[in-house]
């Protein structure tokens, strides 16, 4: 119960937060470009070859899960702990009778839901792009079956693909109350990963390799999904270790 | 009295050359308003982060209610309300949304929350977001937070810097009435010992991470009276002062009077007495006492 307690209380802080924002607009700005873009060249899913929601699905994830999604990530693994290194407020949170662990985990696992809300919101933005132009300009709804589990399996390899650059800014964030730090370091390597996924032979080793791998955008001869689960487990892992051996924790 | 919190020989350095905190041995009593003096960067804020764990403790030994705090840090710090350094508030929420961060963590009933902006006069203000309050009313929040859980003890690292006089007085009354109503014990560390004298009932003086006094308000102030003195002004100062010499007292003549150091009244009138027998005018006979602010101001020279 401490622990659901503690998850409710850091989810309150998120309240009108840059974070919480983030997420909102995050969410629905790519999807928002693409129901502009259909109203503007009169163009709706119907229009699509094949089942209309694949390509859909396939084009939005392409555009958001190379670069935005990548950026999204870094800004919401930072902010949400920025919260309390701009606040001044760590001291007040660990002078509270909750274990340090519970402290790390619950802020983490409110990282986690926050990417969740993001994701939620980009598929409801996604939808809108599918049902609006139809609904407006053809005065019906879109002709192909949604492919439910489909779009829930590239959801889920999204998100596992994300996990690994949430622990390693969440670690950042945790050591370096500068929050020009965290965001620079995850800046710097998001693009050095773009520029090296090609022909650097390990970059798996890289977080922030997972959702190019994703994408397909090079062939893996590993699983992706499971590698980027064992970076998110042995980042989260350093990152424990490096806060509660933290000397000053005010 | 039981002292509801005892360190023993608590040592702190942030480096091998920074000694912080030198065999720190603070007594505090239950029910007790503890004024932890000391001038800026004389370990006050170190010693007060170690009571409530968020530094690491490297020597010594720190009590709450006589069980360690290592052990027992959970169940000690249900029993504490803190406020370290400046106000520890989201400023894009509410004053209730605030408090309801902290009444999710301790798991206290949700009618506390509107008991406590009535305390500390919140209650007013609505939706106005905490990040557009006063420094007085940050502060009082962050009170609010601290008192929230009802604890046994509150730690407060001075909560009345930066505000104006009108401010500090609401604290001081806001805090008095808090000891007086639920016989919560408080410490509260400020650089002015003017600010707290009157709030205090026990006083701890640190300086450069030594204890330089602890012990009750009016232990201060017999040092106080011992540290008075004497003025005579007479028509020969030269002569009197020999004569106060012959007697066995040890005064001294500045500009156009002798200061004496304190003495009985019977021995003044005798002095006077002896005086005006061998014809001398005397103009003045006063007390002088220092203010503790300047006893303060000694013991941390």
């Amino acid at each position: 119960m401490t622990f659901i307690h503690a998850i409710q209380a850091e989810w309150l802080k998120t309240k009108r937060s840059a974070s919480n924002w983030l997420s909102l607009i995050g969410g629905f700005f790519i999807p928002t470009i693409m129901i502009i873009g259909a109203f503007y060249n009169g163009r709706t899913i119907n229009d699509a070859p094949g089942n209309g929601w694949n390509i859909v699905y396939s084009n939005a994830w392409q555009n958001m899960a190379v670069f935005l999604l990548p950026m999204g990530m870094i800004l919401a693994g930072s902010l949400i702990t920025q919260i309390e290194n701009k606040n001044n407020t760590w001291k007040q949170v660990h002078a509270t009778p909750q274990r340090f662990t519970t402290v790390f985990f619950s802020k983490f696992t409110v990282i986690l839901l926050m990417t969740v809300k993001f994701f939620v919101f980009f598929n409801i933005g996604v939808l809108l792009y599918a049902f609006l132009p139809t609904v407006f300009l053809e005065g019906g709804f879109p002709h192909d079956s949604f492919p439910f589990w489909d779009v829930l399996k590239l959801n889920v390899k999204i998100f596992v693909a994300c996990m690994p650059i949430l622990a390693f800014q969440y670690l950042l964030s945790l050591n370096f109350k500068n929050f020009l730090v965290p965001i620079g370091i995850g800046f710097l390597g998001l693009i050095g990963t773009m520029i090296a996924f090609t022909f650097v032979k390990h970059i798996y080793l890289s977080p922030f390799s997972f959702n190019l791998y994703a994408l397909g955008i090079k062939k893996a001869w590993f699983n992706p999904s499971f590698y980027a689960m064992i970076s998110f487990v042995v980042i989260t892992a350093i990152s424990y270790f490096l806060y509660m051996r933290k000397k000053d924790k005010g | 009295m039981m002292n509801c919190i005892e360190t023993k020989g608590l040592n702190y350095h942030f480096s091998k050359n920074d000694q912080v905190l030198n065999d720190i041995n603070l007594k505090v009593p239950e029910g007790s308003i503890f004024g932890f003096l000391g001038p800026n960067g004389a370990g006050k804020t170190t010693t007060l982060k170690l009571l409530l764990g968020l530094l690491k403790n490297q020597n010594g030994q720190i009590l709450f209610f006589e069980k360690p705090f290592q052990e027992n840090r959970i169940e000690v710090l249900k029993n504490v309300g803190s406020l370290i350094e400046s106000p520890s508030i989201y400023p894009q929420l509410t004053a209730r949304e605030n408090l309801k961060i902290w009444q999710k963590i301790y798991q206290c009933p949700n009618e506390k929350i509107d008991e406590i902006l009535e305390i500390v006069d919140l209650a007013k203000t609505g939706k106005k977001r905490a990040g557009k309050f006063s420094l007085g009313m940050k502060q009082r929040l962050s009170i609010g937070v601290a008192l929230l859980h009802d604890p046994k003890i509150l730690v407060l690292d001075e909560p009345t810097n930066g505000l104006d006089p009108s401010g500090i007085l609401e604290i001081r009354k806001l805090l008095t009435r808090i000891n007086q109503e639920k016989n919560t014990t408080i410490v509260i560390s400020s650089h002015l010992l003017s600010e707290i004298e009157k709030l205090v009932t026990h006083v701890g003086i640190i300086n450069k991470g030594n204890i330089l006094f602890q012990g009750t308000l009016a232990e201060l102030q017999d040092i106080q009276n011992q540290q008075a003195s004497v003025i005579f002004r007479t028509d020969n100062l030269k002569e009197a002062f020999v004569i106060f010499k012959e007697k066995g007292i040890d005064s001294k003549i500045e500009n156009d009077k002798i200061i004496l150091p304190s003495l009985a009244k019977d021995k003044i009138a005798e002095l006077n007495k002896e005086l005006i027998m061998r014809g001398f005018s005397v103009f003045e006979i006063s007390q002088q006492r220092n203010d503790l602010e300047s006893i303060f101001m000694d013991l941390t020279k």
